[in-house]
């Protein structure tokens, strides 16, 4: 069997492409109710009066819902009410809910609330954030819930501060010849992932909470409805179906609150509440957005001794996971370099922009573009070619990361090697600008990239495999299919361990938390690490289990028993075997009589050895493994007009081993186009009252197809030692050096320094007319 | 979803669709004329736009109609943006109409929709300005003619229950040689950070705008400067932003300082592309 590898077609790929495959919200049951959201106008405010006399009037309004007694709400710091309690602080915040018979009637409900709002000044930027003269946005932040890892400071607006001390500061200044500092700054965006979220509840006579949604992480719905309400957790029990795409969006819990809030008033009967797109962009968590402030030494051959980050993370209204990404730009805090001495605070800010959720990458892209751009500089500086300096500098076995965990082959890939495969797909010898025309040159730009995953410690997955009649195996795995072909590759494995067909190896798509085996959230790029290795693990138990059963009715030793083609047979006399379709349900002897049963196979895995940071040095374990790659782009830049287009996009990454050809390539393209996006066009524009001024896909731009560049897709491969083959996490690495890759190579083309996203004509417009003056 | 209902009607007539504006009128309603509902669908959804009775003109013969009269192309207002797209008689129209929005909704946007719609780019409207066309309106005292210069300033000039039947373009204007430019914030897609459209006639290039001010605009003044052959094109084109009417719009496709930069390189380009000899 040599499936491990192959482009295998996708498990989920019939019903998607031919529209059968079922998403949260195609489960319109006529019994149901639907829920409609009041949103905030205003990114700031108080809420004066909310007058509903003329809602309830309106037909088949069943319950109207505003704040107060709710719980406080959030995964790190409770800070957040479910639905606004006398103040609003973010553009989009739910302010009431309407449940009615129609959408229609809530909506029109909905739209007959009428709120007045007292307008506060507002917190527009992390910078302004963490000035003394703003207003403080959390008063109670002291008196606020919170877990042990996170670090707010009640009396700021800090909601949290991760410190990495490593080395010694001074001596890395001391050593230092070239000095260079730059700053940086984006806003928060959005995910705009196709299916808007969603989410389902019922509260069943017998107590059962039962909700469906859209979501990355229903393990973590199951535990937040749990703690937050009081709910017993055995009661409760999520259903995911198909996710479609996600992006780290869908692993913030929230609507799932709100549909628990609005089917309790309604005496528990089921309730539906959808996104618009606008709420969807607005009200729902986004994109995180960040100020920087990067300061990097070296010698004078370009030997990095130091460098020294202030990252300012705008985590937006409420803390949520925006704290935990404050955290994960810090463990990866500089670009994948042996750096000796490192010193960087990374601070999570309140400001008034909606909260921030996980954005593929989770942290990463964001440092990597102020940390790629400001390594461009001191190439520039330094007079050394970036793709050299960086070579010269590349993290290593044996290398200590900030986080100061000693690294080995298993738990860092190759980049020099990423490097060196990256020069000849970018035909580097040719030079980084080459002329076209009078008006246009051809631009080239580079970076860097690493990642580990923060999960937490103590985060699992598990798998179960059943048998049909057929000696077909089922794959039951708690993993969300949002688009990754995570599902696919279990079952790839489960083929390659069984030596079965992979057509014989089913997969359950959907997710019910009670039925099946928790995989904690999938994240990270974690779910093939993880329920890759339960995976392997469950194959084994099954398949013991059938030797084992084979052993009796074949009367010979275990250790005799083969396997392949779907049957075990002995490896002396591979005549005498026997299908698995006569032992998954027991053997059955000719006499009638029966042994053994059915085969349930079971594994799991919990990454081993990952722990908490050290608050003063930051010092610990995050993660088990860094993927490293190098990236780059190619654009053809117009000199009189600054516009550009992207004409080439290229990836190479240490995958460790490549699990599915296709769908590999398919991860590292969407995370590009996605980069690029991000990088080139998506940003939330807001205005003094700290609304978005684009909440919609008239304004918001995503990459369309067709303005896609080519993209160019290489794998190396570094074995992860302990992983499912070898392979290393790559569901966000293609998106992660493409902001910084972009912006290098459009700050060398255009000959100024370009710190800001998104790149937009106008931004090379404004540096050009101030260097001009 | 609209939140709130509405009756629908599709007369099979001018009169019509005046009589029942008339009626819904009388009845107290907020009456709209409806082509492709690209606006009122979208902006109703957000409480943008309110109607309670919608009369579809997709059912009037004079609305669909599309071909030669006389000397003169007739285009009825409830012809899909994608209509012209397909059938090239008036490149320019096919050129800039093609840039506005999507594939998907240019099936649905009509001409009549976009040149009388809320969204203030109307560019469907930049070649009719320059080719001097003429525009049918049905209104309550009846149908009538007008040069389309004299009747579209920012908007057309509609009276109440009057709505756009036709618009006519003489043959002489159809291939003359054209250039229709849209300039957007960032690649591809979005709305104009700046459309510029361009026709040469009798030598002379004439010069019409969308996105440059909160509304389209045909400027003479422009064109006469734009067209001085004593000036260098850059000169030229400086000169005639004297005449720009005001305010450049400044939002997030873009500042004015911006689109002023962008307005200038792009009217630079149309001039050496069918300028001709730069100085006399």
């Amino acid at each position: 069997m040599d499936i491990i590898g192959k482009g295998v077609t996708r498990k989920d790929a019939w019903e998607k492409v031919t529209g059968q495959a079922i998403y949260t919200g195609d489960h319109k049951e006529t019994k149901i109710l639907h829920v409609k959201k009041v949103i905030s106008p205003y990114g700031h405010a108080n809420i004066k009066n909310i007058d509903i006399t003329k809602a309830e009037k309106v037909a088949g309004v069943r319950a109207i819902i505003t704040g107060g007694n709710l719980p406080l709400t959030g995964e790190e710091i409770r800070d957040r009410y479910p639905i606004a309690q006398d103040k609003v602080r973010y553009h989009g915040e739910v302010v009431a809910l309407v449940v009615a018979d129609t959408p229609k009637q809530a909506k029109f409900a909905a739209d007959s609330i009428q709120v007045i709002y007292e307008p506060l000044p507002v917190i527009n930027s992390p910078i302004d954030a963490i000035n003394p003269k703003y207003p403080l946005l959390h008063p109670d932040l002291d008196t606020y819930k919170k877990i042990s890892e996170v670090f707010p400071e009640p009396g700021t607006n800090i909601a949290n501060r991760t410190k990495i001390r490593k080395g010694d500061i001074k001596k890395g200044w001391q050593e230092s010849d070239i000095i260079v500092e730059e700053k940086f700054s984006f806003s928060p965006s959005d995910h705009v992932a196709m299916e808007t979220r969603c989410s389902l509840a019922e509260i069943r006579a017998d107590n059962k909470v039962v909700i469906s949604s859209s979501s990355q992480a229903p393990f973590m719905i199951k535990r937040l409805i749990s703690d937050y309400f009081g709910v017993e957790i055995g009661n409760v029990i999520v259903n995911t179906p198909l996710v479609g795409g996600a992006f780290g969006g869908k692993a913030s819990v929230q609507l799932e609150l709100l549909a628990y809030i609005a089917s309790k008033a309604v005496n528990g009967r089921l309730v539906i509440v959808e996104n618009s797109r606008e709420e969807d962009i607005l009200t729902s968590p986004c994109h995180i957005g960040l100020d920087a402030t990067v300061k990097l030494g070296c010698t004078k051959s370009g030997l990095l001794k130091i460098a020294e980050m202030t990252y300012l993370w705008d985590g937006g209204a409420y803390a949520d996971k925006a704290t935990d990404l404050s955290r994960a730009g810090a463990v990866d805090c500089t670009g994948p370099y042996n750096i000796e001495n490192i010193w960087c605070d990374s601070l999570c800010m309140y400001t008034n922009h909606p909260y921030a959720s996980p954005y593929r990458g989770f942290a990463h892209s964001e440092v990597l573009f102020a940390f790629e751009r400001t390594m461009d500089s001191l190439s520039k500086k330094l007079g050394i070619d970036p793709l050299e300096l960086r070579e010269m500098n590349a993290i290593l076995p044996g290398n200590s990361t900030p986080t100061q965990v000693q690294l080995n082959s298993s738990t860092v890939g190759n980049l020099p090697k990423c490097i060196s495969e990256l020069k000849k797909k970018m035909n580097w010898e040719e030079g980084q600008l080459v002329k076209i025309n009078d008006n246009t040159i051809r631009a080239k730009g580079i970076a860097c990239v690493w990642k580990t995953s923060t999960i937490d410690t103590n985060a699992g997955s598990g798998v179960i495999l059943t048998f049909n009649p057929d000696g077909s195996v089922n794959v039951i795995s708690g993993v969300i299919e949002i688009g990754t072909g995570t599902k696919t590759v279990l079952a790839q494995i489960v083929s390659e361990k069984l030596k079965m067909d992979i057509d014989h190896v089913k997969v359950q798509m959907e997710v019910n938390t009670q039925s099946t085996p928790e995989h904690w959230k999938t994240v990270a790029s974690r779910a093939t690490l993880m329920a890759g290795r339960a995976a392997i693990q469950a194959a084994e138990d099954a398949l013991l289990q059938i030797k084992q059963l084979a052993s009796i009715v074949l009367r010979a030793p275990v250790e005799d028993i083969d396997l392949g083609q779907e049957r075990v047979y002995l490896r002396g006399d591979p005549e005498i075997g026997i299908p698995f379709n006569q032992l998954v349900y027991g053997y059955k002897y000719p006499d009638g009589s029966a042994i053994g049963g059915q085969i349930i196979g079971r594994g799991q895995y919990t990454i081993p050895h990952i722990t908490n940071l050290d608050p003063e040095t930051g010092a610990g374990k995050p993660g088990p493994e860094w993927t490293v790659g190098a990236q780059g782009v190619e654009v053809e830049y117009d000199i009189n007009e600054y516009t550009y287009k992207i004409v080439r996009a290229i990836s190479v990454i240490d995958a460790g081993k490549v699990l599915n050809q296709k769908t590999a390539e398919g991860q590292i393209m969407g995370a590009m186009s996605m980069g690029l996006a991000f990088g080139g066009r998506e940003t939330f524009y807001f205005d003094n009252f700290g609304r978005v001024l684009n909440p919609q896909f008239r304004t918001y731009r995503p990459l369309r197809y067709g303005e896609n560049p080519e993209y160019i897709c290489e794998f190396v491969n570094t074995p992860q030692l302990d992983a499912p083959y070898g392979a290393r996490g790559l569901g966000e690495h293609g998106l992660l050096g493409m902001p910084a890759a972009l912006g290098n190579c459009l700050s060398l083309a255009a000959g100024i320094p370009l710190n800001q996203l998104p790149l937009i004509p106008e931004l090379i417009w404004r540096g050009k007319k101030g260097s001009r003056l | 979803m609209l939140s709130y209902n509405f009756e629908y009607y599709k007369p099979k007539s001018i009169k019509e669709a005046i009589e029942q504006y008339q009626t819904s009128k009388s009845q107290d309603k907020k009456p709209l004329y409806y082509g492709g509902g690209t606006e009122i669908l979208t902006l109703g959804r957000l409480n943008y736009i309110y109607t309670d009775a919608i009369i579809d003109l997709k059912g009037i013969p004079e609305c669909k109609e599309f071909g030669f009269q006389n000397n003169e192309l007739v285009i009825g207002s409830t012809l899909s943006l994608s209509v012209f797209e397909e059938n090239k008689v008036f490149p320019l129209l096919t050129n800039t109409s093609k840039e506005v929005a999507d594939y998907s909704s240019r099936n649905s946007i009509t001409i009549g929709g976009n040149i009388c719609g809320q969204i203030f780019y109307r560019e469907a409207v930049l070649p009719f300005l320059l080719s001097d066309s003429t525009v049918i309106i049905a209104g309550p005292s009846g149908v009538k003619k007008f040069l389309i210069n004299e009747i579209f300033n920012k908007e057309l000039r509609l009276d109440e229950g009057e709505f756009l039947v036709q618009i006519g373009t003489e043959k002489e204007y159809l291939k003359a040689p054209y250039l229709s430019v849209k300039k957007r914030k960032q690649w591809d897609t979005g709305y104009p950070l700046l459309t510029v459209a361009a026709l040469k006639k009798d030598g002379i290039i004439r010069f019409a705008f969308s996105g440059v001010c909160p509304y389209p605009f045909r400027s003479i003044q422009m064109e006469k400067i734009l067209n001085d052959k004593k000036l260098s094109y850059k000169d030229r084109v400086l000169a005639s932003f004297e005449y720009l009417p005001s305010p450049i719009l400044n939002d997030i496709e873009g500042s004015d300082g911006y689109r002023l930069f962008v307005l200038e390189n792009t009217l630079s380009n149309i001039l050496s592309y069918l300028g001709g000899e730069e100085l006399e």
